[in-house]
């Protein structure tokens, strides 16, 4: 059987991408960030996971308005990176797992998740612009991508991401071979992305958010998409997919490590948790 | 009857306006499609070249108005955004250009890069960090 190790909330990020790609890890501003992950990087390589499943948002860059999945399944051997306009970064294409994925895809079919199924998913810096920092292999597991609209509204609503993390626990947990699964979400924290309000940061709502995803989720859940772009910006509502790792986390969770930095656009947050649900003794 | 839970009244996007704020809803998306389609044709490379090498008549494929167009020719990301792009896609545009997210961010704001740079925490020293 697998079951789930460990899940990670941080935020993606094109800045932290350009970061790496500088080699900045060591810059002033910088600094903090990289040094604020490390302890979570050296969790996972010590935890060291047979699968990912990566709950994320593209960028208009592997789906586009003509055809807009609300949410988007890989089902892939090999997930290559998305051209965002700038020309490829130098990464190797993340391996896939595509027995697991239509496994996952049967799953939350009957649990009445009705993902868009994608043999072909090119991925952009919903995954690629975090994971370098995570680790210093290319790439420590395969990953198996969930792309989410909250993009073009209306987008799923926050009690929605939640359950899709119950479900995703479902599948993991009724898969038969014995694997053990990190469960990912990225998404930006405070930041908007255009007109005079371009750069809003509320890094006290940040960290509420990261308190209230930790010891009361449910509340989160209930929360209205205005209120979450009012308190962090209208692009920030993609925060809302961190509700579907701690969802799949089950009930209570033990912290292993937290960060948050806000220095430029956007608040740069980090969770990582471990379940402790009887079902996780194991 | 209807099945499954409850449902959330007013969790998803209904409208409410919020100061400083363009929320990218199904109607915009209609707005600015063209617009949009012509922007996401630019994560192809030729396509960045066909751009940059005659913009007008690029996007004239693409059934721009010649007020759409010219928003482009201007660099007018507020106008962009109000007639219906989606910033997301609109990066695509100042990628091709030769633009960043901060240089279209300030012009947005009607600052230059340098004062909006001026503003950020990191640049002020209040910068917050939280370990732990």
């Amino acid at each position: 059987m697998a079951r789930i190790v460990g899940g990670i909330g941080c935020s993606h990020a094109p800045s932290i991408a350009h970061s790496y790609d500088k080699k900045l890890q060591k810059d002033p501003m910088w600094a903090p960030l990289y040094d604020g992950w490390a302890p979570a990087k050296e969790w996972l390589t010590q935890l060291k996971p047979d699968l990912m499943v990566v709950v994320y948002n593209d960028h208009m860059n592997r789906f586009f308005f003509d055809a807009y999945p609300s949410f988007a399944l890989g089902a892939a051997d090999k997930y290559p990176q998305a051209d965002e306009g700038w020309g490829p970064r130098d990464f190797p294409d993340f391996p896939g797992h595509a027995a697991f994925s239509w496994h996952l895809a049967q799953s939350l079919v009957e649990d009445e998740f009705d993902p868009t199924i994608c043999q072909e998913m090119s991925v952009d810096h919903g995954i690629l612009s975090i994971l370098p920092l995570l680790t210093e292999t290319h790439w420590p597991a395969p990953i198996v991508p969930i792309a989410a609209n909250v993009i073009q509204h209306p987008i799923p609503t926050p009690r929605r991401f939640f359950r899709l993390g119950e479900a995703i626990r479902r599948a993991i947990e009724s898969y038969p071979e014995d694997m053990r699964v990190l469960v990912v979400s990225t998404g930006g924290m405070s930041h908007q992305l255009h007109g005079p309000r371009f750069g809003f940061l509320n890094p006290q709502w940040d960290n509420e958010f990261m308190d209230r995803l930790e010891s009361d989720p449910i509340s989160l859940t209930k929360l209205t998409h205005a209120h979450y772009m009012e308190r962090g910006g209208a692009e920030s509502v993609e925060i809302v997919m961190w509700l579907a790792m701690r969802g799949a986390l089950g009930e209570k969770v033990r912290r292993v490590h937290r960060h948050y930095y806000a220095p430029m656009l956007t608040g740069y947050g980090l969770v990582a948790f471990e379940g402790v649900n009887s079902s996780d003794a194991r | 009857m209807r099945l499954g839970g409850p449902q959330v009244a007013g969790t998803t996007y209904h409208g409410e306006s919020i100061a400083g704020t363009v929320v990218f809803t199904g109607a915009r998306s209609h707005r600015g499609y063209r617009i949009n389609k012509l922007a996401m044709s630019l994560t192809d490379p030729a396509n960045r070249d066909a751009f940059r090498a005659d913009e007008r008549a690029y996007m004239a494929k693409f059934g721009l108005s010649e007020a759409e167009m010219d928003l482009v020719a201007r660099r007018d990301w507020n106008g962009l955004v109000d007639a219906g792009g989606s910033i997301y896609v609109l990066l695509k545009i100042a990628a091709t250009v030769g633009q960043n997210l901060l240089q279209i961010g300030a012009q947005m704001r009607g600052e230059t890069l340098e004062h909006f740079m001026a503003t950020r925490p990191g640049k002020q020293g209040t910068a917050v960090e939280r370990k732990g």
